[in-house]
């Protein structure tokens, strides 16, 4: 610990009510008074030298100065106030942007699920769960869409809270799928305080739709300033149009808005890749290549709570007055037979004669 | 208090007063001391007649015989701090029945008994110059015995031997002797004039009554501050062993002036100490 962390560990210490702490000179009082009771000896060049004894005597007297001075200490409540530290671990800002369309709550093979079978929100729901808790450092923030977009947990470093926006993906969806204003929402989710932190924008979702090309400017203006990495998690339907797939018909973003929306991705000069997953297996190899591509250093926050340190001084009171106790536990006193004989009283005061 | 202190000078007491105890000088009646010629004692009622006749001679011989005479008998107490400690006995209670015992026992048989009392210096208050008169000797006795040592030395007990200086007194030297060794030699040798009976003051409490195990919290009565102890049979043993050789290097010390000294611990028995008198 260098010198300079060692003052401001210092700077944070308080207590709630200062003004005891004036009471701390008493701390000093053991060093003249003693609690035991004294056994007067006519000489104390009589006693032999001991180291043994010398060094119990300093115990002792230790004892009491620490029990007087962390009762006080205690009285007036000590505490490390609360600090948000910042630190660097590996990790990224992830903006999860999550498909609620009606059609996520269907299984691959494009049916209502029934029995051992899994809806495509119900495998992104476990298979993300697990990309959350994953590492320790990740920054989460959740976003659907359907047809308007839905802010469900902004940026945040608590993963339960991150685990339980993400437990509830699988809730019944709703019906269309408007990925643009869904982008725009996710890209805002990045805060801008951290210019250095590595970008994740995690796209899920299971069809695309048309980006209105007066919406595709701002969100093309978006991407340049946030930079993120673009993933597009595709969970395709068995049968239906992949990603590379061109229309047999006309080539227009009405006849194949995943190739388009691929298309528009690959337009915005930002690290992007795309993930056709025909299956749970398949988004859980895709999440695991994210997870191995995303490995950056990223500056977390860390919050430390304020700390209440009365039980400590409570117990450093408590171990001086237990060697207290025991020192007046096996306090002894010189042997005597009996009272010694008290010196005669005071001379009897000559007697008068009754008249 | 009741018994009385039997006590034999060691040396031929001089003096006019009639007491005791074998004078150096002749004269009276007692005991047959010698035979001189008749010119050297003209004492026509003492003329021994069968040593005459013996003489060869034909000198007149008288007898002569010991004069009685009276000594002083002193106490010396020390009233440092250290004489307040309280064991079986009060230290100034025990000192308190030695005196009346001397005083009973000198004022009896015709002797003056004097006490002086020292800490620092000679208390007067609690001082007697040497009397004959029973009731004051043993107001004096009772004084003592109620007294509150609280001298931080006993340096006034030389000004006190210079104070009894002169022809040779039985003196009883009464402290602990918990004083420094200079002070012991410039106390015995001003006192190396007159009969010395150092009577140590103890108490089987700080001694016998060491417990062997436990935390004792030692407080000086001299004012030298407190101390914690750990009791434990090899510290006791070393305790007591160091205790033993102080007393047995006092023991040389006092020897050197002609008598051992007597414990006085925890009861004063005027017996005991006839017999240390008596004896040594």
């Amino acid at each position: 610990m260098t010198r300079l962390s060692v003052l401001s560990e210092a700077s944070r210490l308080g207590a709630e009510q200062p003004l005891l702490l004036w009471l701390l000179p008493l701390a000093l009082l053991p060093l003249w008074l003693s609690p035991r009771r004294a056994t007067p000896l006519p000489s104390l060049g009589a006693v032999p030298s001991d180291t043994l004894s010398r060094g119990i005597g300093l115990v002792l007297r230790g004892a009491g100065c620490l029990a007087v001075g962390a009762l006080v200490l205690a009285l007036a409540g000590p505490y490390r106030s609360g600090a948000r530290v910042t630190r660097t671990g590996i990790g990224a800002e992830v903006s999860m942007l999550i498909d609620r369309s009606g059609s996520m709550n269907e299984t691959f093979a494009g049916r209502q699920p029934s029995g051992a079978e899994e809806s495509k929100a119900a495998a992104s729901r476990r298979i993300l769960g697990d990309f959350v808790g994953s590492r320790a450092h990740d920054l989460f923030a959740v976003t659907a869409f359907s047809t308007a977009p839905m802010l469900v947990l902004p940026m945040t470093d608590r993963h339960a809270a991150v685990r339980a926006a993400i437990q509830a993906i699988d809730r019944p969806g709703l019906d269309y799928t408007n990925v643009a204003r869904g982008l725009g929402m996710a890209l805002a989710q990045f805060g801008s305080g951290r210019p250095d932190a590595s970008r994740v924008l995690l796209l899920v979702s299971d069809g695309a739709a048309v980006i209105d090309p007066r919406v595709q400017d701002g969100l093309r203006a978006a991407f340049a300033r946030i930079r993120p990495n673009l993933y597009w998690l595709f969970l395709r339907t068995k049968g239906s149009p992949g990603i590379a797939d061109k229309p047999t018909g006309e080539d227009t973003p009405q006849a194949a808005p995943e190739r388009h929306l691929d298309l528009f991705f690959r337009s915005l000069a930002v690290p992007y890749r795309a993930f056709e997953a025909e299956g749970p297996e398949a988004v859980a190899a895709a999440i695991r290549q994210i997870e191995g591509l995303e490995r950056d250093p990223i500056p977390y926050v860390e919050t430390r709570p304020r700390r209440d340190l009365a039980g400590f001084a409570y117990a450093l009171a408590a171990l001086g007055l237990a060697i207290l106790v025991a020192a007046k536990l096996i306090a002894v006193d010189l042997r005597r037979s009996g009272a010694p004989r008290i010196r005669a009283a005071a001379p009897v005061p000559p007697r008068t004669i009754a008249a | 208090m009741s018994g009385d202190i039997l006590y034999l000078p060691r040396w031929r007491a001089r003096g006019s007063a009639v007491g005791a105890h074998r004078g150096r000088d002749a004269g009276g009646l007692g005991t047959f001391k010698d035979q001189v010629p008749f010119w050297r004692l003209p004492d026509a009622r003492r003329i021994d007649v069968r040593a005459s006749l013996r003489d060869p001679f034909e000198g007149i011989v008288v007898r002569r015989f010991e004069s009685r005479t009276a000594l002083e008998v002193w106490a010396l107490v020390d009233l440092s701090a250290s004489m307040r400690f309280r064991g079986e006995a009060d230290r100034m209670v025990l000192v308190g029945d030695l005196c009346a015992g001397l005083a009973a026992s000198a004022t009896r048989i015709g002797d003056r008994f004097g006490l002086l009392a020292c800490d620092a210096d000679i208390r007067e208050d609690l001082s007697l110059p040497a009397t004959r008169r029973r009731n004051e000797a043993r107001a004096a006795a009772a004084r003592i015995a109620s007294a509150e040592p609280a001298g931080r030395s006993a340096a006034g007990l030389i000004a006190a031997a210079r104070r009894i200086a002169g022809r040779p007194k039985l003196v009883f030297l009464v402290s602990d002797f918990r004083w420094p060794e200079a002070l012991l030699d410039a106390v015995l040798a001003a006192l190396a004039f007159h009969d010395v009976v150092p009577v140590v003051v103890a108490d089987s409490a700080e001694e016998a009554g060491l417990p062997s195990w436990g935390l004792l919290e030692i407080e000086d009565l001299e004012g030298a501050g407190r101390r914690a102890v750990l009791m434990r049979p090899a510290l006791r043993r070393r305790w007591l062993e160091r205790e033993a050789q102080r007393l047995a290097r006092l023991g040389r010390l006092v020897r050197r002036q002609g008598r051992a000294p007597f414990r006085l611990a925890d009861r004063f028995d005027p017996e005991a100490l006839s017999r240390h008198l008596l004896g040594s």
